[in-house]
This record gives C-alpha cells, sequence and structure tokens, in this order.
C-alpha cells in the first residue's frame, strides 16, 4: 500500500511517499521538505507561515509523485497533519489535502503529528517497545506505549523545548537559518564556561520558562559597549561570551530532559529510550541520553535530522498504519486542530 | 554489639601510666568494665566503652585531658546527655567517618566524637555541654582502637580502672545503659526542641497507654537529634 | 525548476544498529566501599541499597546519588549536594513536626550518600497490585488505606512540604502496629514474610506454607499499617509563599500514578481526595486548585 503524506503543523511543509509491504520494512519513495525562515530576533507568524506552505505545497506534491515514479491511481490514501499545531499553516495543508483526496477521490487519514514522529522513530530505529522523549519547537513529552495509548508521563509545564531555544536564541540575536536551535548547538561548541541558570525538574515534569527570564539577565551583560566592571565575568574574572551562554543553556536544559527521561524509564521498567521531534537531532543531546542509557545498561535511538525534523514521511507513515486498521477521517470530519493529546489517539495498530 | 568479633590487639605493649601524676589511684584498683564494639563498615576499628558512676575526681581527669596528656587519649562525656545507645553510636560513627577521610573539624576522634554530638559547630561549646565537666559524677568514657597504635581493650579497662574514682558500671549487649543516667529535659534543651521533641503536630494521642507515648516522644525526640547531629555543618 | 532547498529522497529504511552497551558497576565511596551491598533500586536519582548502620542488626537504606556523567560537573556537583541535603532536611523537618518519614541516620553530601532508617513494609503500589490481583473488591481494607494516604499528604502539605514526586512507590505502608487515630493494627509477629520465604527457598529449605486463613489474615493485614512517605529526593519547603498550586501538582501526580499503574484503583482516588481535604486549613483550596491543574495538564496548548 502507497500513501501520500502532508505535514505542515510549524513552518515547514513536507510531503512524504511510503509504501508498506507485508513482512517488508517500509519504503521511502518520496521525502521533501521546504522551510520558512524568519528574520534573526523574529518568530515565524501563522500568518506569513500559512502564506509560505500554500506557494509551496503544489509544486512538493507534484515533484514527489515524479520522484516517487508512481501515479495517482498508485495511491490508497491522503495523510494530513491534523494537529497539534499552528491554526493558519494546519489549515493551509488541510485543504490541500481535502482538494487531493476529493480531486483523485482517495480517502483521507488525519494524523496527530506527534503520533506520526513516534511511529517514524519506531520504524527507522527498530526500537521494539521505548520510552519516547518528543523534543520540538511546541513540544516537550516523556511518553510509553501502555494498552493503546501514547500516554504522557511526563511533560513541560510552561513553555516546549524548542521555543525556549528559539527565544534564546532571539534573545541573543542568533541567526534562524537554518533553524536557531542548530546555531545555538554550533556556538556551544566553542562555549566552555558554565554559567548557571535555573535548573527546574518536578517529578517527570520540567518548567523552562525561568531560564528565559535569566537568559533575559544575562544577555544584557554581554553588551559590549558596557563598561568593563558592568560586563558579565565568570568567577575567575573572564568574560561571558555568547558561546558560554550556548553552552550553559544546553548543558542545563538537555540534563533536564535526560533527568526526566531517565524517571520515567526507572518507572516504567524500560531500557530504551527514543528521541524524536526536531531538537532530537541536537548532538549533544544525544551524547547525554546515550550517557545515561548506558549507565542503565540500555540503549538510545535517535533519528537524523531527515526524520527528527518535521517531515511528510512521519504523516504518511502513521497515517497509513492507521489506514490498515481500517480507519480513515471523513470529509467532515477533516478539520484541524491547534490541541490535540499524544493520549487521545487510539493506537490499534499495536499490541 | 557483635562481643566476638572485635580485634584484640594483645600484641601490643601497654604504655605504663604516669607515676608523676599527684592524685593516682592505689595500682591495685580493680581494672574498669569494658564494652568494645565495631561500628558496621569499620571492622579494623574497636571503640571501647566504659561507663562510670559516682565520679569523685572529675577535676584531676579533666586537668589531665587539658593539659594532653597523650595517655588521656580518651572521650570523657558527661553521661546525663546521652539520650540513647543509637545518639552515642551515631556521634562516633560521624566523628570515625569524618577523621578517616580527613573531615574532622578537631584534632583527634576524640575530641570529633565530642564535637559530632552538638547540634552547632562551636567546639568549646561542645566540650561545655557533652565533654565532663567539674561537677560530672556520671562519665562515658570511650577510646577509639584502630588508629596507629595498638589498643587492647584489657589495658583501657585496666588503666580507666586505675584513674577514675568512681564505680565501673558492667554493660549489656544493647547498651541500654549508656542511656541510664540521661536528663531528657537537658537533652531537650541543648538540641533546642520544644516540648515533646517532635511536636506530634497532628497526632490526637487519643488512647495509646502513656508508657507508649513517652517512648513514641523519646523515639520523635531521637530522631530530631540523629537528623540534626548527621546534617551538621552543611 | 526544481527549488533548491529541497532535500533528496531518502535511501531505504533501515534500523542502525543502536550505541553498544554495558552496565558499570558503581564504586561506593567510603565507608561503604568495600561492604557488599544489596541493591534494591537503580532509581533515576539514586542507587538505593539495603545495609546495616550503627549495630551489625539495625537495617537501613543507603542512598547513593553517583555522579552523573552525562552533567556538567558543575551542575551535577551543585545538583546532588542540593538535592541531597534539601531530602535529609525535609525529612528532620516531617520528624520535628510529626510526620512519619524515615529517619535521617548519616550524610556525606560531598560524596553523595545519605543513610536513613530501612522501613519495613510494602510500596501502597505494591499493596495495590495484590489488591487488584485478589479481584479489586471496594471492600473497608483498602477504602480505609486510601484515607490514610489522603491524611498522611495532607499532614505532609500541613507543615508546608511538597513531595516533589508523589507516586504510589513512595508510599509504604508500615508493616506492624497501627499507631494512627490510635487503631491498634495486627501485629504480624510471628508470620514469615515473602522474602524470608523466599530466602528460605534459596537455602534448599522449604518454607512452611501459611493457611489460607493466615494468608487472607496477611493480605487483610497488608491494607492495615501507618503510611510512611519515602523518597523525598525532590521534596521542597517553605513556610511561607507554599503555593496551592505546589500542592495540588503533587495531588495530581500521585492521581496520575494511580491511573498510569492500577486502572482499577482510579475511583479509589476520590477516597483520598476527601481524606485529604479534612487533614488540614487550606486543603479545600489545594482541591480546588487541583480541577485547575488537570485541566491545565490534560488540555495545554501544544502547537506542533
Amino acid at each position: 500500500m502507497i500513501a501520500l503524506g502532508l505535514e505542515g503543523s510549524a513552518n515547514k511543509i513536507g510531503i512524504g511517499i511510503i509504501s508498506h509491504t507485508p513482512t517488508k520494512p517500509p519504503v521511502i519513495l518520496a521525502n521533501l521538505r521546504h522551510t520558512y525562515n524568519s528574520p534573526p530576533g523574529e518568530g515565524f507568524l501563522p500568518k506569513d507561515t500559512a502564506l509560505h506552505h500554500r506557494a509551496w505545497v503544489v509544486r512538493l506534491i507534484k515533484q514527489a509523485i515524479r520522484q516517487a515514479k508512481i501515479t495517482i491511481s498508485d495511491l490508497d490514501c491522503i495523510c494530513y497533519t491534523k494537529g497539534p499545531g499552528m491554526g493558519a499553516p494546519l489549515q493551509s495543508v488541510a485543504l490541500a489535502a481535502r482538494t487531493c483526496a476529493l480531486l483523485w477521490n482517495k480517502p483521507l487519514v488525519g494524523v496527530n503529528h506527534c503520533v506520526g514522529h513516534i511511529e517514524m522513530g519506531r520504524s527507522i530505529t527498530g526500537a521494539e517497545n521505548p520510552v519516547v522523549l518528543y523534543v520540538s519547537g511546541g513540544n516537550t513529552q516523556v511518553i510509553a506505549y501502555s494498552a493503546n495509548r501514547y500516554r504522557i508521563f511526563g511533560e513541560t509545564l510552561d513553555i516546549a523545548i524548542g521555543n525556549c531555544i528559539d527565544r534564546f536564541a532571539r534573545t541573543l540575536m542568533i541567526p534562524n537559518d537554518p533553524f536557531p536551535g542548530y546555531n545555538v548547538e554550533q556556538l556551544a561548541k566553542k562555549g566552555k564556561n558554565f554559567i548557571e541558570l535555573p535548573y527546574a525538574v518536578k517529578g517527570m515534569d520540567a518548567s523552562f520558562s525561568g531560564i528565559l527570564a535569566a537568559a533575559d539577565v544575562l544577555a544584557k551583560g554581554l553588551d559590549e559597549s558596557l563598561p568593563d566592571e558592568k560586563r558579565l565575568k565568570t568567577e575567575e574574572g573572564e568574560l561571558v561570551t555568547k558561546e558560554d551562554l550556548c553552552f550553559s543553556l544546553q548543558e542545563t536544559i538537555y540534563a533536564m530532559l535526560v533527568e526526566i527521561t531517565e524517571r520515567a524509564m526507572a518507572h516504567v521498567g524500560s531500557k530504551q529510550v527514543l528521541v524524536v521531534g526536531g531538537v532530537g537531532s541536537n548532538e549533544r543531546l544525544q551524547q547525554m541520553m546515550g550517557m545515561m542509557a548506558r549507565d542503565r545498561g540500555g540503549s538510545v535511538f535517535a533519528t537524523d535530522e531527515r526524520f527528527c525534523i518535521d517531515n511528510g514521511i512521519m504523516i504518511a507513515h502513521a497515517g497509513l498504519l492507521e489506514f490498515q486498521t481500517g480507519v480513515t477521517t471523513e470529509l467532515k470530519d477533516s478539520t484541524c486542530t491547534q490541541r490535540f493529546r499524544t493520549d487521545e489517539v487510539y493506537v490499534g495498530w499495536r499490541e | 554489639m557483635a562481643p566476638s568479633s572485635p580485634p584484640q590487639d594483645t600484641t601490643s605493649t601497654p604504655p605504663r601510666p604516669q607515676e608523676t601524676a599527684t592524685s593516682q589511684p592505689p595500682s591495685q584498683s580493680p581494672p574498669a568494665h569494658i564494652h568494645t564494639l565495631t561500628l558496621p563498615h569499620y571492622p579494623t576499628h574497636p571503640i571501647h566503652l566504659a561507663l562510670f558512676r559516682s565520679v569523685t575526681n572529675a577535676p584531676t581527669l579533666r586537668s589531665q585531658l587539658l593539659s594532653s596528656n597523650p595517655l588521656f587519649d580518651y572521650a570523657f562525656l558527661d553521661a546525663t546527655v546521652l539520650l540513647s545507645p543509637t545518639h552515642l553510636l551515631l556521634a562516633a560513627q560521624l566523628a570515625l567517618h569524618a577523621h578517616l577521610t580527613g573531615k574532622g573539624k578537631t584534632r583527634t576522634p576524640h575530641s570529633e566524637l565530642v564535637f559530632r554530638l552538638h547540634p552547632n559547630n562551636n567546639i568549646g561549646e561542645a566540650y561545655r555541654k557533652f565533654g565532663m565537666g567539674d561537677e560530672s559524677r556520671e562519665v562515658l568514657v570511650v577510646k577509639f582502637g584502630g588508629l596507629g597504635e595498638a589498643v587492647a581493650a584489657e589495658w583501657v579497662g585496666k588503666h580507666l580502672g586505675e584513674v577514675v574514682e568512681g564505680e565501673s558500671v558492667r554493660m549489656g549487649e544493647d547498651m541500654e545503659e549508656v542511656a541510664m543516667f540521661a536528663d531528657v529535659a537537658k537533652v531537650r534543651k541543648i538540641y533546642k526542641l520544644g516540648e515533646g521533641g517532635a511536636k506530634g503536630k497532628g497526632k490526637k494521642g487519643t488512647d495509646v497507654n502513656g508508657d507508649g507515648k513517652a517512648r513514641d516522644e523519646l523515639k520523635g525526640m531521637e530522631s530530631v537529634i540523629l537528623g540534626m547531629m548527621a546534617l551538621k555543618g552543611s | 525548476m526544481a527549488p533548491e532547498t529541497i532535500e533528496p529522497t531518502a535511501p531505504p529504511l533501515r534500523a542502525p544498529s543502536p550505541t553498544p552497551t554495558y552496565r558499570p558497576l558503581h564504586a561506593l565511596p567510603p565507608p561503604f566501599t568495600s561492604s557488599n551491598l544489596e541493591v534494591l533500586t537503580q532509581g533515576a536519582e539514586a542507587l538505593v541499597y539495603r545495609s546495616v548502620f550503627l549495630t551489625p542488626h539495625t537495617p537501613c537504606v543507603v542512598k547513593y546519588r553517583p555522579p552523573k556523567p552525562y552533567r556538567h560537573p558543575v551542575l551535577d556537583r551543585r545538583l546532588t549536594k542540593a538535592r541531597l541535603l534539601a531530602e535529609a532536611r525535609v525529612l528532620v523537618r516531617c520528624k520535628r513536626d510529626g510526620v512519619d518519614v524515615p529517619r535521617v541516620l548519616g550524610a556525606d553530601w560531598e560524596a553523595g550518600w545519605l543513610v536513613l532508617e530501612w522501613v519495613e513494609g510494602r510500596t501502597v503500589r505494591g499493596v495495590l497490585d495484590g489488591w487488584a490481583e485478589r479481584g479489586a473488591s471496594v471492600e473497608e481494607g483498602v477504602v480505609g488505606l486510601m484515607g490514610r494516604v489522603g491524611r498522611a499528604v495532607g499532614r505532609l502539605h500541613g507543615i508546608g512540604v511538597v513531595h516533589g514526586d508523589l507516586t504510589t512507590s513512595n508510599l509504604m505502608v508500615r508493616q506492624g502496629e497501627r499507631k494512627e487515630e490510635g487503631v491498634q493494627g495486627e501485629q504480624s509477629k510471628g508470620r514469615m514474610t515473602t522474602s524470608e520465604m523466599r530466602m528460605l527457598a534459596e537455602d534448599g529449605e522449604t518454607p512452611s506454607f501459611p493457611s489460607v486463613e493466615a494468608k487472607r489474615q496477611e493480605q487483610r493485614d497488608e491494607l492495615e499499617g501507618d503510611i510512611v512517605l519515602i523518597d523525598f529526593g525532590l521534596a521542597s519547603h517553605s513556610t511561607q509563599n507554599l503555593q496551592d498550586e505546589d500542592r495540588a501538582v503533587d495531588l495530581y501526580v500521585l492521581e496520575r500514578a494511580f491511573a498510569a499503574t492500577h486502572p482499577k484503583a482510579e475511583p479509589l482516588f476520590q477516597k483520598v481526595l476527601s481524606a485529604y481535604g479534612e487533614s488540614f486549613k487550606g486543603a479545600r483550596a489545594v482541591l480546588k486548585k487541583l480541577e485547575d491543574v488537570r485541566l491545565r495538564g490534560r488540555k495545554r496548548s501544544m502547537l506542533g
């Protein structure tokens, strides 16, 4: 069976085509993506992002079909992201999905974005039943599967980790291209002084908003136009750099993520951890997670950026899994929603 | 406490008590009862205890301690402020651990023991509150072994029998005798615990018989004291 | 014509082999270095061992927080010390104010260990699992247990302490005499515990199995016993400004623990809450707040 997947819940539009054959691993026929980047110091606005997606969707679908070397008649269903995400971009892509479904007379499957990430991660890495850390611009969740649901064991109590990194980057005027987290990661590699930032973990939940407040204060101390005595220094009297702050941010927030993941692993008795979502492509996070998992006699699974970062393939993949259990989304129900919790989805395709 | 296990350092040559001390008891006085124990995890460090009542020469003994007479390398404790065997054992454990890990705040494990009993970091005050005073009549003497020169329980008993003018109290396995002179009100004051040790807020205390309640209270008080001692200096 | 930023087709899916793993043995710091201790649990925070302390027949728990290799050493030291001391201080505070928790017996915050009293008994999680296996009937015993859980948490909150990780694994039912409200529980002395039987069995001896009646009695007793709160690794104390929010999050975490591990026990949680509501001044306000936390927790805005 072959599915077309459309993803556009945030600033990326992704189109993917996947083929499932019983008893064989899924085959990716096409996986295309285009990202909308806003200028440094600014976030992406829903309206502009929706415009971007509308401008690209037709081109990308055409190219994906061409690249997959299939015809429309080969498609079994059209899968799209139902939520969660930003309203206007979600709607623009849902509209495209509906149009294709009507035009080509194909069934629709609305997919939960988070479940898409989880299923893609499981499929790619072969992790059977891992604790999942889902970290992206809009989500921070520690998830474990139980009785046909992906249950949320821990999550952010305020803002998402990616949002924290993006806003931290904005405070320090770090560019958004290719994405803020990548640039923070590169700067962090050059940082060496560890500056204390708020560390807030509550059970399996974490809070990141305090870090932003601290970052605002610290960033002011970096200003080169300040007199020397007012500039931010380490205990040894060294001037603190932007790189140091990026380094300290990463060390702090990833330690928090690893800690809540470890708590969940200890709680459910799992030794595997799967990291998905855009922030999951961060090498330092993967490294830290690996050290923790090793200490517990387990292992960490992570995907590379093609799958970590939002893409159409994961929507096609999760949608096709659901489609194969006989579930489709009627046209009248083919809405999208900004709020859509991971544990609302009935996972009929797993034992 | 594992009476069979403590290593007896029988090969050591006991140093002779000083002849010059002014008020030495006659050398034929009977040896004091010594209770020797080892704390778990410190098998090579026997601890020798000797309990005395009706001590009459506290000032003389104190002067020996104050002049740092090497023969008086002991902790002389006021037994009225020892709440329980656990109270004493924890202080001994903390003192030994601090001494062996180089984290001690005082020179010897014996002074460390006195220090570790006290709720705050004032060493002089620790001695005034927990050390034997001139008026003390109930005294517990502690000697740490396994630190450098070997110490035989036998010798400790002999020496203390000679120098302490008082009645040696034999201690049983459970060491309950440690607490036999305890002045609970005094202990409570030292640790600044309000009435009832553990305040017992929310406890209705409707029925339990009087004895049980007092015992629970004492246990609660002991719990708080142990915690304070364990966290001292943090 | 093709937009340049479009990424190429991915290769077929294949599972990369995960990083090889091994489980290092943590060397305990002094004085436990040479001791052969029994590991009870490897929590996320700490390794918990059973040992003895002060006398050879005083069992204790050694809670060791090994350095976390993934954490920056400065952060690691700061967190280890702060958490160990916060935990110990809160426990002492609880003892002072009459909340049933393990005693603090020793600590070395540089080395990362804490020695606590050994509490004989089972976790509420274990007790509820046993209860669920027996059919999960809403009987007097289990309702009473829920009431005691609610009051224990209420008493804790009443003295200004928030637990921070209030799962059913962190509530124990103390074996033996029950003191709370003066109800004398059955002494379980003379009956074998399952661990004793297991030890006998491992020694090749045949344990004498208790009669059916004795077993039933034991199951009833399991629901009896004072509630002891354990694992204060994430607890906090403040006399002022203690937010009802934090207390409500405690209850929310406990509620989730009930829901996640004991579907049959979830309705029973109401009993916990009603006992909690009576337990201290201000408990009602916390229950009100819990409704907000539930809503926010379940329906929090999540953008993709």
